[in-house]
């Protein structure tokens, strides 16, 4: 689950975005997007901890490419410090949420074969 | 499918066509080491690119030379591609390299190929392009920079330190698709599924 507490930082880090970067080129654009965003992600990744909504850590991949496109097409390359904040923090995102919440476990259908196995 | 059933055999740890396991922590711990560093150094860079930090430290080629790459015509243009410094774009890249080698168990090769192919892609393509890029930049700025070509030879490192858990991943794949002859079996197998064939393949060595 270290992916997901990852994510909860970085969740944490976009809503402090508006403070970090305040008074910065048109931070107002993005302010928003950054507290709404931030909020998804540390809903999403806290719940992933609840096994029924393990997989609610996807919403987090649609969540890390929004914010990387957004930040990518919102403005002029190279953008605003927030958008390319927005970029850095989506890739940084989409490495973490495309891991399954229990990555360092073998996948559970595998789990008996290999008991078995092992006699 | 069903549950897995038990069979003849037991798993063996090491990874056709190695005779050790490729996927060990043993193996997989030094490669995230040195991505890190990386990591830690293409972040610095950015933080000047970015302009963060005043200066570069280079003890070899002074600070000149590194800033006149860090701030060539080719380094302005990728920050035009790609939204953020190249540096940046680098440091997310080894991140991932060590966030994708931290992934996953010790028989990751066998069990979630896909990680061990998203870790190859992250590692191999990407790792080539961006060591052979720096060389690139050098040559055609003719200005030397210490740290760039310091995680030029890390990318090849890793390169080196990972391409065995890939290749064995691969091999398992192209062993399960010869005996199964089913894209839909390969397919369940890639993403991490059961199947009785892949079962059979794990055991067999």
């Amino acid at each position: 689950m270290w992916t997901r507490t990852v994510e909860v930082m970085l969740g944490c880090w976009l809503l402090v975005t508006p403070f970090v970067f305040r008074g910065t080129e048109a931070i107002g654009n993005y302010t928003a997007n950054a507290v709404v965003s931030g909020a998804l992600i540390i809903i999403a990744s806290t719940l992933s901890f609840w096994h029924p909504l393990r997989l609610a850590h996807l919403l987090t991949l649609l969540v890390a490419l929004w914010l990387a496109a957004h930040g990518y097409f919102s403005a002029e390359r190279p953008g605003p410090p927030a958008a390319q904040n927005e970029i850095t923090v989506g890739l940084t995102l989409l490495l973490f949420a495309i891991l399954p919440s229990e990555s360092n476990k073998v996948p559970v259908p595998w789990r008996g074969s290999r008991e078995s196995g092992r006699g | 499918m069903g549950r897995p059933v038990a069979a003849e055999g037991t798993h063996n740890d090491a990874a056709p066509p190695w005779d050790y396991n490729p996927s060990a922590w043993s193996q997989r711990i030094p490669i995230c080491v040195l991505a890190m560093v990386a990591f830690f150094i293409a972040t610095y860079m950015a933080l000047y690119q970015w302009r963060l930090i005043d200066s570069v430290w280079d003890p070899v080629f002074g600070c000149a030379a590194t800033q006149c790459v860090l701030d060539s015509d080719v380094s302005h243009r990728m920050k035009r591609w790609f939204g953020i410094p190249d540096a940046a774009l680098g440091a997310v890249a080894y991140l991932g390299d060590a966030v994708f080698g931290l992934a996953g168990s010790t028989e990751r090769w066998r069990y979630r190929p896909w990680l061990v192919v998203l870790f190859g892609i992250d590692v191999i393509p990407l790792g080539g392009v961006s060591a052979i890029l720096v060389f690139i930049q050098t040559t055609v700025l003719g200005e030397w920079c210490f740290l760039c070509l310091v995680t030029a030879v890390i990318s090849l490192i890793l390169v080196y330190w990972a391409y065995d858990e890939v290749w064995a991943s691969l091999l398992f794949l192209r062993r399960v698709w010869r005996r199964s002859r089913s894209a839909r079996v390969l397919w369940t197998v890639f993403r991490g599924g059961y199947h009785p064939v892949a079962d059979a393949v794990a055991r067999e060595h």
